[in-house]
């Protein structure tokens, strides 16, 4: 998107065609509204830039089916150039009209014809270049057909537009819709606007309208329409003296039958144009970040460095793009609705009044007067920016490009840097609302995103710690996701378009899935959903479609709704990632596997809760399936969604778990209280939880949690350490010592897989020795492959205990390790027997508690035991003390004298 | 269904691509479907993928394809262009038609091409008002409407006296007509004297309907008046006189404690309030609240004395030109007018004080029967238009209904009046019943129900953001509703509703409302409370927020 420069923001509001009463679609689902198809069909127009375009910001729904579309905007037209009632010169008018069809023919190349050229649609900004403004009107609403009111306006209207007829029509009666029309019928309306311009006064401006459309319609009947044109409005001389191209280029645009009429590209070719060619040079599309060619290619430097440090040089914020200067001025507090009210755009009429008398059974109804309100009044309201700039006069200029090579880059070192530093404390509903906030963020994480991969990863990773900035989330998940390479070309060479048996399932799903969103609920959305899913299936023959998927995408969607083929490369990096086969064919191993490991979980940190729900028999698979499938996409709204995946995608595979207990945690009064009917009930609607604090505390439960406590033998097995991915490791994510990603490699030390069976009888997770060596800060021979010792933020949060007989104790043991012989642990009635060793116990209550046994069996019981007496974070040691002497870290107490 | 997509005529063309591979010459051949509605570069890949076209033409290809397409597709252009010229040409297409649906068109949805719009006498009152009952002048503004409303009722009480006074001198004549009857009298001479009383008790009353009209009349045209005056003084403070009395105005909406009358009209009404959360992912938050009462309580005034009588009438004053108004669903019969049951009740209601913003209901009514008669000649005229439409065996039923009374309304439609001098509402939806409505099997596909539907639906679309509805679907209990009776009803009710509510949410991005189920006065104290704990295992609860947390 192109920086803002001298370009103001502008918004025009119109309404979308109610629809009709109580009709369905083919689907038996209820008709998207109007409304919802045009901001569906808007979003690829904010894709299209061009010099001679308006850029395209945003749409956004109103009441009653009402829409605003912002864009980019000048206070200047032909309008202004026409009001002055004198000839614009022939050179002038040949820039113009190059400009105009340049504009035209970049949309055109991108399928959208404007339809609704005229004066005050063709912007000048202030070097006096052409921008054309509306010109995705026509392409928003379908050719016209979800709005009420005919695109185009009378005067400029090509005369088969006007022959092929309106959309609208009186009550009632039933009339085949128009056909498109085509690029050629922009080029009359060119003729007319650059007539108009010669003769320096507006066409056909006094006449009725139907006689304006008859006139327009009977110049196919004349020889030389110019001339008939110029006589009617008594401007023969005029018009008589201009050069000869102009002449010639006037008679090429007003050529009557469409057939001879050139479209605006193969008129820019035409003769008339060669001296006024010359001065554009050709448009470069900029190259997208996922590309195969170098961005640099077209890059050409001045001759003198110095030229580029000229600039105005204080207004920073111009030199932003339109779209994050719209975003900013949001966040300022900009209304959109406010500043059409205030220019009157916007007028309502108090409800009361505009009653209908009577309604039919089926819906229709009478009475009702014809609203004025409802009427179209296509100005363009200017955005006043004043207020962001107030808001930021006290950013300086390092907060605009901030140094990335600085040792603590985090924030720019400027005044303000110990303010934002203070933000960055405060809560992210807040931060994601702060304008000063948002801005040095979206500056930074442009910065990062848009610089070569590997260098920036670590410093993304780092800075998404914070916070991720919602402007640029989808980049920057992709970059978390490590997506790169030429994205576009992989996903165009998958085929979208063959049919696939899995096609029906996902045709009744998708309809289903997030549909409160207007983008995703939109047609376009489904076309999109669809394709990406289908792209997705077809791409991984291993794998196959269970329902989920859709909500899985849904969020990357949603962030990319313009590059499906980002979309499409986020959610396949991300499944390996969370989701290792849990999309195979037969994927109940998996799954099982996984809910076990959950529900040890649950009794790791929160017994008490463990307890009840295992005594109601509310079991994990009876409502964590559709969490972890869709990892959470399935029950929250994509709002919550984001900062729950902002996190997310910076923990490794076994931070679901975390989230999942996080969320029972939330609702854990009501679960105690209640028993197993209740419980299906409340999970059956999952009550509103907030995402803020279950992050939070997910971040904590992961902290406790020793790493290979989650191990899974179905997980993604760790990848050989490539030097380039390496280098972006260091990404320890919470101060803890748990590493992330990947998945260290195994070492004999590291936890053996146990059957599916076995793993569902303990209660408790097991955790490698490597954990408790690491856990109890033991120093072994320097041969031992332990992780680098960091310095630890908690002093000692485990205690060992052994449950081996007091001889075998005896004979080594870890250090530091209580024993409770497992023989002599327990009353007959349960409760802990009373001695020193079980006093510690108690008193240590919240610490990591290692049972260490040499039989596994009496382990598990035990740490079950302690379970059931609601001691948290209880795990078994794996593979017993066997384990540990071969490493020969057990110290032997020194004989007690 | 209003417009009709154009019949794009789809025409098939073959795409051919040669290219060299070594000393093979290949040749690729494509039928396309155009207007071509898949994405090209998809088209491409496709093309490479299924014919393993060799990578070296892959970027020859795509031009080749793209150029290809975008010919063809002008070359369409063209030629539908040409054909409508020459339909005109050919005079197929009447000019004149053409153009003057055109001319239509802009006039009728632009502003520009707009007719100007007459000044409308209601909406500048309506902004006036709105404004002052938002100033410090809301005070005057309510007590002077109590003043004219206290003089109303003075005169309806004078009014039932003296009809009482009548009806008793009449019935003691009667008494004395009936001893003397085959005395002197003779049957003849006792119908005379009935006659005689009827006609005597038509005059009165319409001697003091009239006065009441009257009254009304002058009351509301002084009203008006001096709202004008108010605001037009208070612009131009100079000269003021009003806007000193409101300032002298005491703020007297802290009451006394005058708690009398109404007090036990209030200890029956039973209610209880839910939040609820409606919505699988997103959800959105509405008030719930299930109210025992008479449906008239929602519209009758009360003295300024009782409780929060004036506060409610201040809610309602203040909300009546905004875009949260209330609205009230009333079950009545098939006749558009108000000669019997609920809705005369209701009239007598609407009666008792002036209306100061809306022509009186019996005008609304007449202009409601008008829209119906035109309404109906508009369906039938389309049905006759289109006899393509299905028809089943109900709506042919109802036809036949309607052509014997096209004047009256079916079940399911309803009608709407607008007020501005009942206590709590502002609209109130007529909603036209059957006896149905007592069966015990009433299904969601009943008209009562689609007519909920619609009423939700006008709430929607014209910011009515509570709305009060009969659970049961009836005002009066009878022997036949029993207590299964009731809770099959209510159920029904409830869930109908709640699939309406996420209905909505769709129709205005789930705007937060408030709707109230009334139950008849005469349910029991238990009944009330079945039907209260119904509620919430059909909608979902809001949990309490916790302030304190543990954690």
């Amino acid at each position: 998107m192109q920086a803002l420069q001298g370009a103001e923001l502008g918004a025009f509001t119109f309404f979308a065609s109610p629809l009709p009463h109580d009709v369905c679609g083919s689907n038996g689902l209820p008709l998207t509204p109007n409304s919802i198809k045009i901001l569906g069909r808007f979003q690829i127009l904010k894709t299209i830039t061009h010099p001679r375009l308006c850029q395209y910001v945003d749409i956004s729904r109103g009441k009653h089916e009402r829409l605003i579309v912002v864009a980019e905007h000048y206070e200047h037209s032909l309008q202004d150039l026409l009001k002055q009632h004198h000839p614009v010169s022939s050179e002038k008018v040949l820039q113009i009209a190059y400009e105009v069809l340049e504009g035209l023919t970049f949309m055109n190349r991108h399928g959208v014809v404007h339809r609704a050229l005229s004066p005050h649609n063709v912007l000048l900004d202030r070097k006096g270049k052409v921008k054309l403004a509306k010109f995705g009107l026509y392409h928003m609403t379908d050719h016209g057909a979800d709005v009420d009111f005919p695109i185009g306006y009378p005067s400029y209207l090509a005369p088969e537009v006007i022959a092929q007829g309106s959309f609208y029509l009186s009550e009632g009666s039933v009339v085949e819709a128009p056909l498109p029309s085509g690029p050629k019928a922009d080029v009359w309306s060119v003729g007319m606007l650059l007539f108009e311009l010669c003769a320096g006064r507006q066409l056909l401006q006094n006449i009725e309208i139907s006689e304006r459309l008859k006139f327009i319609i009977t110049l196919g009947c004349m020889d030389d329409i110019v001339t008939v044109l110029a006589e009617e409005h008594g401007c023969l001389d005029v018009i008589r003296e201009l050069p000869d191209n102009v002449q010639t280029l006037l008679r090429r645009c007003l050529m009557f039958p469409p057939s001879k009429r050139p479209t605006p590209a193969q008129l820019l070719e035409e003769p008339v144009f060669v001296g006024v060619a010359s001065l554009y040079p050709a448009y470069q599309n900029p190259v997208s970040l996922f590309s195969s060619s170098p961005r640099c290619a077209h890059l050409e430097l001045p001759e003198d460095l110095n030229e580029l440090c000229k600039g105005d040089g204080q207004d920073y914020l111009s030199e932003r793009t339109v779209d994050e200067v719209y975003h900013l001025w949001c966040l300022a507090g900009g209304d959109l609705e406010k500043e059409l009210t205030n220019k009157d755009i916007i007028q309502s009429k108090p409800p009361v009044c505009t009653l209908p008398n009577f309604i039919f059974e089926d819906g229709e109804s009478f009475g009702q007067s014809r609203d004025r309100s409802f009427l179209l009044d296509d100005t363009t309201v200017t955005l006043s920016l004043c207020q962001l700039r107030n808001r930021l006069r006290d950013v300086t200029g390092e907060a605009y490009y901030p140094l990335l090579e600085d040792e603590h880059c985090g924030l720019p070192q400027s005044n303000s840097s110990t303010e934002l530093s203070a933000a960055s404390n405060l809560p992210l509903i807040i931060r994601e609302r702060d304008t000063e906030y948002q801005l040095t963020r979206i500056v930074l994480f442009d910065r990062l995103l848009a610089n070569p991969r590997e260098r920036n990863c670590p410093l993304v990773w780092k800075e998404a710690r914070v916070d991720v900035p919602p402007l640029l989330r989808g980049l920057a998940w992709a970059t978390l996701l490590g997506v790169e390479g030429d994205i576009q070309a992989k996903y165009d060479a998958i085929d979208k378009d063959t049919a696939i048996p899995t096609d029906r399932q996902i045709e009744v799903d998708i309809p289903r899935c997030h549909q409160y969103d207007e983008l995703l609920s939109s047609p376009q959305g489904h076309v999109k959903f669809r394709r990406v899913l289908k792209a997705w299936v077809v791409s991984h023959p291993d794998l196959v479609y269970w329902q989920g998927l859709d909500s899985l995408c849904a969020p990357f969607l949603y962030l990319n709704f313009n590059n499906e083929a980002l979309a499409y490369a986020c959610m396949s990096a991300f499944i390996p990632k969370y989701l290792y086969d849990f999309f195979l064919k037969d994927n109940s191993h998996v799954i099982q596997e996984y809910l076990t490991v959950f529900s040890q979980m649950i009794a790791f940190h929160d017994p008490e809760l463990s307890n009840h729900l295992n005594e109601i028999g509310f079991i994990p698979d009876l409502y964590a399936i559709p969490w972890f499938l869709t990892m959470f996409t399935h029950v929250f709204p994509l709002h919550k969604i984001f900062h729950l995946w902002d996190t997310l995608l910076l923990g490794n595979s076994s931070f679901p778990f975390c989230i999942g207990v996080a969320i029972l945690q939330q609702l854990r009064d009501r679960l105690l209280a209640n028993g197993f009917n209740e419980c299906i009930l409340l999970f059956s609607d999952l009550p509103e939880i907030d995402i803020e604090r279950c992050v939070r505390e997910s971040i904590s439960l992961f902290c406790w949690t020793p790493k290979s406590a989650t191990f899974r033998q179905h997980a993604q097995t760790a990848k050989p350490l490539s030097d380039g991915i390496g280098i972006g490791r260091p990404l320890a994510y919470y101060s803890s010592d748990y590493h992330d990603y990947p998945d260290l490699p195994n070492t004999d030390l590291s936890r053996e897989p146990l059957k599916l069976s076995e793993l569902k009888a303990e209660v408790s997770p097991r955790i490698s020795s490597e954990d408790l060596i690491d856990l109890c800060e033991l120093t072994g021979p320097a041969h031992f492959k332990t992780p680098v010792k960091r310095p630890k933020t908690v002093k000692t949060k485990i205690l060992a205990v052994d449950i081996r007989s007091a001889e075998d104790f005896g004979r080594g043991h870890v250090q530091g390790s209580v024993n409770i012989p497992y023989g002599s642990a327990c009353t007959p009635d349960g409760e802990l027997l009373q001695c020193p060793a079980t006093h510690l116990l108690a008193t240590h209550k919240g610490r990591v508690i290692v049972v260490l046994s040499n039989i596994m069996k009496n382990a598990a019981t035990f740490a079950a035991h302690l379970v059931k007496l609601n001691y948290p974070r209880v795990c078994v040691l794996d593979g017993g003390m066997n384990k540990m002497k071969s490493t020969g870290l057990l110290t032997v107490p020194s004989p007690q004298i | 269904m209003r417009k009709i997509k154009g019949k794009t005529n789809t025409t098939e063309k073959e795409f051919v691509f040669e290219f060299k591979a070594g000393r093979n010459h290949c040749v690729l051949k494509v039928p396309l479907e155009f207007p071509v509605k898949e994405n090209v570069s998809d088209l491409h890949g496709r093309l490479m993928l299924l014919h393993k076209i060799p990578c070296f033409v892959e970027h020859d290809l795509k031009n080749r394809l793209l150029a290809f397409i975008e010919s063809e597709t002008l070359e369409d252009y063209n030629r539908d262009a040409e054909a409508a010229l020459q339909r005109l040409t050919s005079g197929e297409v009447d000019i004149n038609k053409l153009t003057n649906s055109w001319a239509k068109a802009y006039t009728e949805t632009t502003l520009e091409h707009a007719r100007p719009e007459e000044p409308s006498w209601d909406e500048d009152f309506a902004d006036v008002y709105h404004e002052l009952i938002h100033s410090p002048a809301s005070d005057t503004l309510l007590n002077l409407e109590h003043s004219y409303y206290v003089s109303v009722s003075e005169l309806i009480g004078e009014r039932d006296m003296e009809i009482k006074k009548l009806q008793e001198r009449q019935a003691a004549e009667m008494d004395k007509v009936m001893q003397e009857l085959g005395k002197t009298m003779s049957d003849q001479d006792v119908n005379t004297v009935a006659s005689q009383h009827f006609d005597a008790q038509q005059d009165l009353e319409n001697k003091w309907a009239n006065e009441l009209k009257q009254v009304t009349g002058i009351q509301k045209q002084e009203y008006q008046e001096w709202v004008i005056k108010l605001h037009q003084d208070l612009h131009n403070p100079n000269n003021s006189t009003i806007s000193e009395e409101i300032k002298v105005q005491p703020g007297q909406l802290a009451e006394g404690g005058e708690l009398g009358a109404g007090l036990f009209e209030e200890q029956q009404q039973l209610e209880e309030s839910f939040t609820i959360h409606l919505g699988a992912q997103l959800k959105t938050m509405h008030n719930l609240r299930l109210v025992r009462a008479n449906v008239l309580d929602f519209c009758k005034h009360r003295h300024h004395g009782s409780s929060g009588a004036k506060l409610r009438r201040l809610q309602t004053a203040l909300s009546l030109y905004s875009s949260s108004l209330c609205g009230l669903a009333l079950l009545v019969d098939n006749r558009v007018n108000s000669y019997s049951g609920i809705k005369r009740d209701f009239a007598t209601v609407s009666k008792e004080c002036t209306d100061f913003h809306f022509p009186r209901l019996s005008e609304q009514l007449e202009v409601v029967q008008q829209v119906v008669l035109y309404a109906r000649a508009q369906r039938s005229s389309k049905q006759k238009e289109q006899p393509e439409m299905p028809k089943n065996g109900t709506t042919e039923d109802k036809n036949k209904n309607i052509e014997r009374n096209s004047s009256n309304i079916l079940p399911g439609e309803f009608y709407i009046t607008r007020h501005s001098n009942l206590s709590e509402v502002h609209i109130v939806f007529h909603l036209c019943v059957d006896d149905n409505v007592r069966s015990g099997n009433l299904t969601a596909r009943d008209p009562a129900i689609m007519g909920l539907r619609n009423i939700l639906k006008v709430c929607c679309t014209h910011d009515i953001t509570t709305i009060t509805i009969p659970l049961l679907l009836v005002h009066d209990m009878a022997e036949e509703m029993t207590i299964p009776w009731c809770l099959k009803r209510a159920e029904l009710v409830f869930k109908c509703v709640k699939g309406f509510m996420m209905e909505m949410a769709s129709w205005d991005g789930g705007i937060s409302r408030t709707v109230q189920f009334l139950v008849p006065q005469s349910i029991s104290e238990d009944m009330f409370y079945q039907l209260s704990n119904m509620l919430p295992q059909i909608f979902r609860v809001s949990s309490t927020l916790t302030l304190t947390s543990k954690r």
